[in-house]
């Protein structure tokens, strides 16, 4: 108002000014933080906390029972990389990962692209079809696959049985080894529908005249998938793969401790599984503590070495 | 003034007895009511005229002031423990009693054992509660002394009325066995009967008919691997101690992690039997995967003709039970020709704890349910025997549960008394069990790792 009139402001127009962008500012800040002090505040002690007091716990020899524990430095770190079923169980959770991305991804890339691209009358059907598996709880999938992967009374066998003279009775979740492969189809099915979703999203993002232009220009439906699909989902699909690591490396105790509870032998353990075993089982809380740890350790590792073997640039639409 | 007092006193008399009027029908109610989760009181008043029904337990003082209760819902149930808590609330109408009962009462109440003001009872059972571990931790209250002397409501030593002995953990006493069930092997006896098999008594007569059984078509044998503390239970430690001319310290000095006794040629005997089994093919391959659900009906639906398992069987499946079903049990079959029955026994313990804060009160609970009287309520209302030794033909106890009481208190049966392992050897010998029922180890092998187990567990 002052620069309207051409005159410079004098002092008491430059106060109000001040005053006035005073409680502006005052505002928004209230405004900003009655959003995050709440969040900050939860964040703190869910998240926080509890991740200190784990780090605090795994430098103890304590029973998670008794009223005292005994410092020890890193002894349970150190007896940890001994340990080697937490080998095995860091194997098993990679191998889930590795397993769980390529099976996710691949299907869920599969179903997204047949649902929006090949227009057919059943594609809302199936979108639900294939959500199904998101929306029943991953305690009940176990429970499930427990049935399928029964040696005498389940679903596989009998269906293998078909075919052959004798009755089929592999025990499924029972080799001596490698018995974590069978643990990957339930993860794969219980997860598809998720990231499909999220893919038909970013494809139907896509403008159409892309896809005609294509045509027009001779390209078959593999081409366009190629050049065109992909490169323009392709910052959905980095997110999803960082997701299904994190939530795998964090969140495989469940299938896994409903199914086989890291047996036969230890077989099947992965690092939440091992980190239960040891905690409320075995009663050595600041060894689980230290699992704990690990566990938090190697997810961020491994955030940080996806994300730089996944930097690629992004095709931005125009 | 005068009035005004005595309206005053009025309404301080209306305040005193209505709260008591309430007390005596909440103190009815809570019999019948769940207690899952709840914390229960049963009483809350003093001196209600009522609940004057018997005596203190421990004849002379009164108890007084709060007294808790934990205890674990599971198997067993919480009929007996709502009874049990209403009786000696009647019989001590000046205690204060907290009952903390439920399925999940051992998570909720760790905290306050960590932080050092437990209930003063606690009855161990149930997951995240183990009783070597508390013994360890330092939480329970040495009882060795108390024990030898302590007398219960009806003035027989307690001691001397226990089926199975307490275990002792560097020669002292800290908890009390209040169960005695047993481990063992089922069969149909109605198919044995149609099928014109031997049912067996020891461990050649369970090979003769395994062979026969396996030519009929039928798996003889099924465990549930998933939890292979189920073989260990009613196979292998039965099956140590037959090795061992029926003497059980064998287990005792394995749970004392003496690793000699691990190395013992009774457990390389032991083992030699599950080999033989596997090797003979006696044992259904699908063990290995299946928990106990699944092994019980499996078993129940003629898949398999033996199944390790315990005296809850029954109960447990009672709803899945098939027409003409008919339960025939043997605590054991590792035992040569003419050797005795060994019990392997299941139990759950009592305890006081040792930061309680009415070890009184704790005490005279132990007298009281330690009974002749509880024991045979505890039968009826659980569906498990007592660890009172007696009679209990005359009860209304389910009829397994008296056969079951009849074996164990047999004087042909070596009844081992509880044992609880090092959690990480149990944990070492589970696995090694179930990878030796499925042939992945060998006996040498299984030793090599338990031993290790105990090595490392005794630092």
């Amino acid at each position: 108002m002052a620069r309207a009139t051409g005159h410079p402001p004098n002092l008491h127009e430059r106060k109000v000014n001040v005053m006035n962008s005073g409680s502006a500012k005052l505002q928004r800040t209230v405004f900003i933080a009655s959003f995050i002090v709440p969040t900050l505040l939860f964040f703190s002690v869910f998240t926080i906390y509890p991740t200190i007091k784990a780090l605090y716990f795994s430098f103890f020899d304590w029973s998670g029972m008794s009223q005292t524990k005994d410092f020890i430095g890193f002894d349970n770190y150190i007896e940890m990389f001994k340990d080697p079923i937490i080998w095995r169980a860091i194997g098993n959770d990679y191998f889930l990962v590795l397993g769980k991305i390529i099976g996710i991804m691949a299907l869920a890339t599969f179903f997204a692209v047949a649902l929006t691209r090949f227009n057919f009358k059943l594609a809302g059907f199936f979108r639900s079809i294939f959500f199904i598996p998101n929306v029943i709880s991953v305690v009940v999938i176990g429970v499930l696959w427990n049935f399928i992967y029964n040696p005498q009374i389940g679903f596989l066998n009998s269906f293998l049985s078909l075919f052959t003279k004798d009755q089929v009775t592999i025990t499924w979740l029972g080799f001596a080894d490698h018995t974590i492969w069978m643990l990957l189809p339930p993860a794969i099915w219980a997860g598809i529908g998720f990231y499909m979703l999220l893919l038909i999203a970013a494809i139907q993002n896509i403008p159409e005249s892309y896809y005609e232009a294509a045509s027009l220009e001779g390209s078959g439906q593999w081409r366009q998938f190629w050049t065109i699909t992909l490169p323009l989902i392709w910052e959905q699909m980095k997110v999803s793969i960082l997701n299904i690591m994190m939530t795998t490396l964090n969140g495989s105790f469940v299938i896994v401790w409903i199914m086989t509870e890291g047996g036969p032998d230890n077989s099947t353990q992965v690092m939440g599984t091992y980190l239960y075993q040891m905690a409320f089982r075995q009663y050595h809380f600041g060894f689980a503590s230290a699992i704990g740890v690990l566990i938090l350790v190697l997810s961020l590792l491994t955030t940080v070495v996806l994300q730089r073997l996944m930097r690629q640039e992004t095709v931005e639409l125009g | 003034m005068v009035l005004k007092n005595k309206l005053a006193m009025g309404i301080a008399a209306t305040m005193l007895v209505l709260p008591l009027a309430a007390c005596g029908s909440n103190n009815e109610t809570t019999n019948n009511q769940p207690a899952n989760n709840a914390e229960t009181k049963t009483n809350e008043g003093a001196n209600n005229a009522a609940n004057t029904g018997g005596e203190t337990a421990d004849a002379g003082t009164k108890l007084t002031g709060d007294f808790e209760i934990q205890y674990f819902v599971g198997g067993y149930g919480d009929a007996w423990w709502k009874k049990v808590i209403a009786d000696f609330q009647a019989a001590n109408p000046e205690l204060n009693i907290k009952a903390l009962g439920g399925p999940k009462i051992n998570e909720q109440n760790k905290p306050r054992w960590i932080a050092g003001t437990p209930p003063d009872f606690v009855y161990i059972d149930g997951p995240e509660l183990n009783d070597r571990q508390l013994v360890e931790d330092g939480q329970l209250e040495d009882l060795t002394e108390w024990i030898q002397t302590a007398t219960n409501v009806d003035g027989d030593k307690i001691i001397d009325i226990l089926a199975q002995a307490p275990q002792q953990y560097d020669s002292k006493i800290y908890n009390i066995p209040l169960v005695l069930n047993s481990w063992g092997i089922f069969w149909d006896k109605a198919l044995f009967a149609e099928k014109g098999w031997t049912e067996p008594t020891d461990y050649q007569s369970f090979l003769d008919v395994s062979e026969k059984i396996k030519a009929a078509g039928i798996t003889p044998f099924i465990h549930t691997g998933k939890y292979p503390y189920y073989i260990n239970g009613a196979f292998l430690f039965p099956a140590i101690v037959s090795a061992n001319n029926n003497d059980y310290t064998v287990l005792q000095d394995m749970a004392a992690n003496k690793v000699e006794a691990y190395e013992s040629p009774a457990v390389m005997t032991a083992l030699n039997k599950i080999v033989e089994l596997r090797d003979k093919g006696f044992i259904d391959k699908g063990s290995v995967q299946i928990n106990h659900t699944d092994s019980q009906m499996l078993f129940l639906q003629h898949k398999d003709a033996f199944i390790a398992n315990g005296l809850w069987l029954p109960n447990e499946m009672s709803k899945d039970v098939p027409q003409g079903f008919q339960f025939g049990f043997i605590p054991s079959v590792g035992q040569d020709n003419g050797g005795k029955i060994v019990a392997n026994t299941s139990t759950a313990t009592v305890a006081i704890a040792k930061n309680a804060k009415n070890k009184d009160a704790a005490k005279a609970f132990l007298q009281f349910i330690f009974s002749k009287a509880q024991a045979s309520q505890w039968a009826e209302l659980s569906g498990a025997p007592s660890n009172i030794k007696g009679d209990i033909s005359a009860s209304n106890a389910p009829s397994h549960v008296k056969d079951a009481a009849k074996y164990l208190t047999d004087a042909n049966t070596v009844v081992i008394p509880t044992i609880t392992y090092n959690a990480d050897v149990d944990k070492a010998m589970q696995d090694a069990s179930a990878a030796l029922a499925a042939g992945t180890i060998e006996p040498a092998d299984w030793v090599k790792r338990v031993t290790d187990a105990v090595k490392k567990a005794a630092k």
